[in-house]
């Protein structure tokens, strides 16, 4: 239960940074996801300073495993309305500042 | 007419006679053929009349005119012929003269009209004309594309004149060939197809045309959704606590289920600790209750366990009574047998007693193991139901709440007569992989193992002796010894040698060497072991004809033991002879035989019609001192006895079989 930080007192482990990957929302298969997820992981690890290269990377790994026409969103702050697929779509947190939305709509 | 015809032929002729003679023969052959149509046979001539027939309207020639010459002459000539024919025209409106056949006058019989026209008719130039020769010329251009400009020229050139156009073609063809020179197109002679246009048929033939169709289908689109959302820095900020909150508040409801399990147990365990000591206070009191009524009604038994001295022994010299003390019945055990029965060694009152079944055609289900105390005949002290049978037990004399049975099913088990009922049983025999695979016949308990473990015996039915380590939480089972009978193995089913074990029946240990061990048989051997040979027995003596029930060695003399069995007898044995001591017949099947405690040259017995057998040998070696029946021989009879240990008078129980009674038989007088 993390407060915000503004206590400045004493209270330092109060300002927790969550880095661990949150999916907000996502309708996909579990082992789908699981892969998007791992994925989106990794791209972003890989390419911490470059959100393109990871969102290029996530999408083209998506598209060689679960077929093309993948749509991957990398960024700090955006807002979007989409049409996807049903089944295709998983929009999760990362890194505790960063959304990554992929989607699939052919 | 012929005759004419020659006489104007050969007008001119001078010869006359030859005309004649050439009118004769005409004549004559004029004759026959005339009459050749009636009259098959020539020979038959001369019977028809001569006379010529003439018809009526026949002019009358006269005979100058016929004998008048007439010349004929054959020509080449049609006379018939008309050489201008004429016909109406209707579309002049006149006679116009036909055209002259160049043949002559011929009449078409069939009329096949070809495809083909002459190329030099009115048709074909007509043909010609209007641009048929253009299919047959679509031919070239391929071959021979820089001609067309030349072609096309001519084609104009030619159209009226086709004669000249089609040689100019040909002429064409071969300047063309000389052109491409030895190109590889080979160009052919150009032919010209002049159709008919009324009866034309090309060789290519058509085939019906298909109706075309189109069919096409259309899927459903996979099903889309619209999303849509925003990303800003504190919203993932936001979500990432409202997640870590739900974590923590499930870990916090995951911790506060298994405390309140806890709790709620030991709430419950308080409430049953209450209970059960409240319970465990009743029961403590009525059992006090139950001792008091129990002592004024059995005092006088009592009185007689004690002090009884029967008068009559007086004038009976060196003989011996019985006297019937309780007699202990548990009622749900009714129909059962009284397997085994033995006086705990360290309370004096207590006796174990295992309720089993001894008829094997109609075995029982399930079996008891009673405590009994003799200050309360009327309840067992304790009691617990078996799932099978109980055959046999053993007290454990260091700790004389563990009792070890075997069961009816081979397995064995060991209680703890401290634990509360609901424990049942503390160890069990492991059903699958070490049990008995036959009835168990009798448990011992041995000498504590070398790292401190209870262990005991057990010898069953399948020809086995198994020690059994008494490990916290089980029973570990070692193979003593397997019995070996000396019959040769029987041939299996399938062809295996099937070794035939004797069947184990009772065992009695050494009372000082602990690893010497005697094991009676069904083939009534008696085996001497050792704990130490697996394979090979010690000794080995044919003790009985019948199956060995029980061994039992002398207390004060560890090399003498006794042997009972069911051909009737009781032998009295020492170590390393071949021949029994003594040897006793009672008259029927001997279930139990046991030294007494207190003396070396006293012991009991108990046969299966209801006797009890004395024996001292130091007072009579042949007949015993005393013989009494116990139970009625009809419906009951002994199984086992025991001797209550350190009591002056003896004390001896029989028990009976197949009623759950057990009478404390007891206060045997003894006249030395």
């Amino acid at each position: 239960m993390a407060e915000e930080g503004g206590g400045g007192g004493g209270t330092i482990t109060e300002k927790v940074i969550h880095t661990y990957p949150l999916i907000r929302h996502s309708d996909m298969s579990e082992e789908m996801r699981t892969e998007a997820m791992e994925l989106s992981v990794t791209a972003c690890e890989k390419f911490a300073q470059n959100n393109e290269l990871a969102a290029r990377m996530v999408k083209e790994s998506m598209d060689k495993k679960f077929g093309p026409a993948f749509h991957v969103v990398v960024g700090e702050s955006y807002g979007f309305e989409i049409t996807y697929e049903c089944t295709t779509i998983c929009y999760m947190y990362f890194g505790g500042n960063q959304a990554v939305c992929i989607w699939k709509c052919s | 007419m012929l005759k004419a015809m020659v006489k104007r032929a050969l007008d001119h002729d001078s010869d006359t006679l030859l005309l004649k003679k050439t009118l004769l023969c005409i004549d004559k052959e004029a004759v026959n053929k005339s009459r050749g149509n009636l009259i098959e046979d020539d020979g038959l001539d001369w019977l028809k009349p001569r006379a010529l027939l003439k018809p009526d309207d026949q002019e009358d020639v006269p005979e100058a005119d016929l004998e008048e010459e007439v010349g004929r002459v054959l020509t080449t000539i049609n006379p018939q012929w008309v050489s201008y024919e004429v016909a109406y025209h209707y579309g002049q409106g006149k006679f116009v003269t036909k055209p002259k056949p160049t043949f002559g006058k011929a009449y078409p019989l069939y009329v096949f009209q070809g495809t083909a026209i002459r190329k030099d008719s009115d048709e074909a130039k007509a043909q010609l004309a209007a641009g048929y020769e253009d299919v047959a010329e679509e031919e070239k251009p391929a071959a021979a594309p820089d001609e067309e400009p030349i072609k096309d020229v001519d084609e104009a050139a030619t159209e009226a004149d086709v004669e000249a156009a089609a040689e100019e073609a040909e002429a064409e063809e071969k300047e063309a060939t000389e052109i491409s020179g030895e190109g590889a197109v080979e160009i052919k002679p150009r032919v010209r197809k002049l159709a008919n246009q009324f009866n034309f048929c090309e060789r290519a033939a058509l085939t019906y045309n298909f109706p075309r169709r189109s069919v096409d289908t259309q899927t459903i689109p996979p099903p889309r959704a619209n999303y849509g959302s925003t990303a800003l820095q504190s919203i993932i900020f936001d979500y990432y606590q409202e997640d870590y909150a739900r974590k923590m508040r499930e870990k916090e409801d995951e911790k506060p289920k298994r405390l309140r399990k806890k709790t709620t147990k030991l709430v419950k365990s308080a409430q049953q600790i209450h209970d059960e000591y409240l319970a465990q206070r009743i029961r403590e009191a009525w059992a006090i209750l139950e001792r008091l009524v129990n002592q004024n009604i059995y005092d006088d038994i009592a009185q007689d366990y004690k002090y009884w001295d029967d008068p009559s022994d007086e004038f009976r010299e060196g003989m011996g009574s019985l006297l019937p003390l309780w007699k202990f019945q548990f009622e749900p055990m009714r129909s059962h047998a009284v397997c085994d029965l033995q006086w705990n060694p360290h309370y004096k009152d207590l006796f174990a007693v295992a309720y089993g079944s001894l008829d094997f055609t109609n075995q029982q289900k399930n079996g008891c193991l009673c405590l009994y105390t003799i200050k309360n005949p009327a309840f067992p002290e304790y009691s617990v139901i078996t799932e099978s049978p109980v055959i046999c037990l053993d007290i454990y004399k260091e700790t004389p709440y563990l009792i070890c049975v075997g069961l009816y099913d081979g397995n064995v088990c060991v209680y703890n007569a401290q634990l509360n009922l609901e424990s049942s049983y503390q160890y069990k025999s492991d059903s699958v992989r070490d049990k008995h695979s036959n009835i168990v016949w009798e448990v011992r308990w041995g000498a504590r193992m070398i790292d401190g473990e209870a262990s005991f015996f057990s010898i069953s039915g399948d020809g086995r002796v198994v020690q059994w380590a008494v490990m916290p939480g089980e029973l570990q089972a070692t193979t003593i010894i397997t019995l070996t009978s000396n019959m040769p193995p029987i041939p299996g089913p399938d062809g295996t040698m099937v070794t035939v074990n004797s069947c184990g029946s009772c065992i009695c240990f050494h009372p000082e060497k602990a690893e010497i061990f005697l094991v009676g048989t069904e083939d009534g051997m008696i085996h001497t072991c050792s704990l130490k040979y697996n394979r090979n027995y010690v000794r080995s003596v044919q003790g009985h004809h019948m199956p060995v029930y029980r061994i039992n060695y002398n207390n004060y003399n560890n090399s003498i033991y006794a042997s009972c069995s069911g051909d009737w007898r009781v032998k009295i044995w020492e170590d390393g002879r071949d021949e029994p001591l003594f040897m006793f017949e009672l008259g029927a099947p001997v279930g139990d035989v046991k030294w007494a405690p207190y003396s070396s040259t006293v012991f009991a017995a108990c046969t299966a019609d209801g006797k009890v057998f004395v024996y001292d040998l130091n007072v009579d070696k042949y007949r015993p001192i005393c013989i009494q029946a116990v139970v009625s021989r009809k419906t009951k009879k002994l199984t086992r006895l025991d001797f209550k240990h350190e009591v002056a008078g003896h004390r001896l129980r029989g028990h009976k079989g197949n009623m759950s009674r057990i009478e404390a038989i007891s206060k045997f007088k003894s006249h030395v």
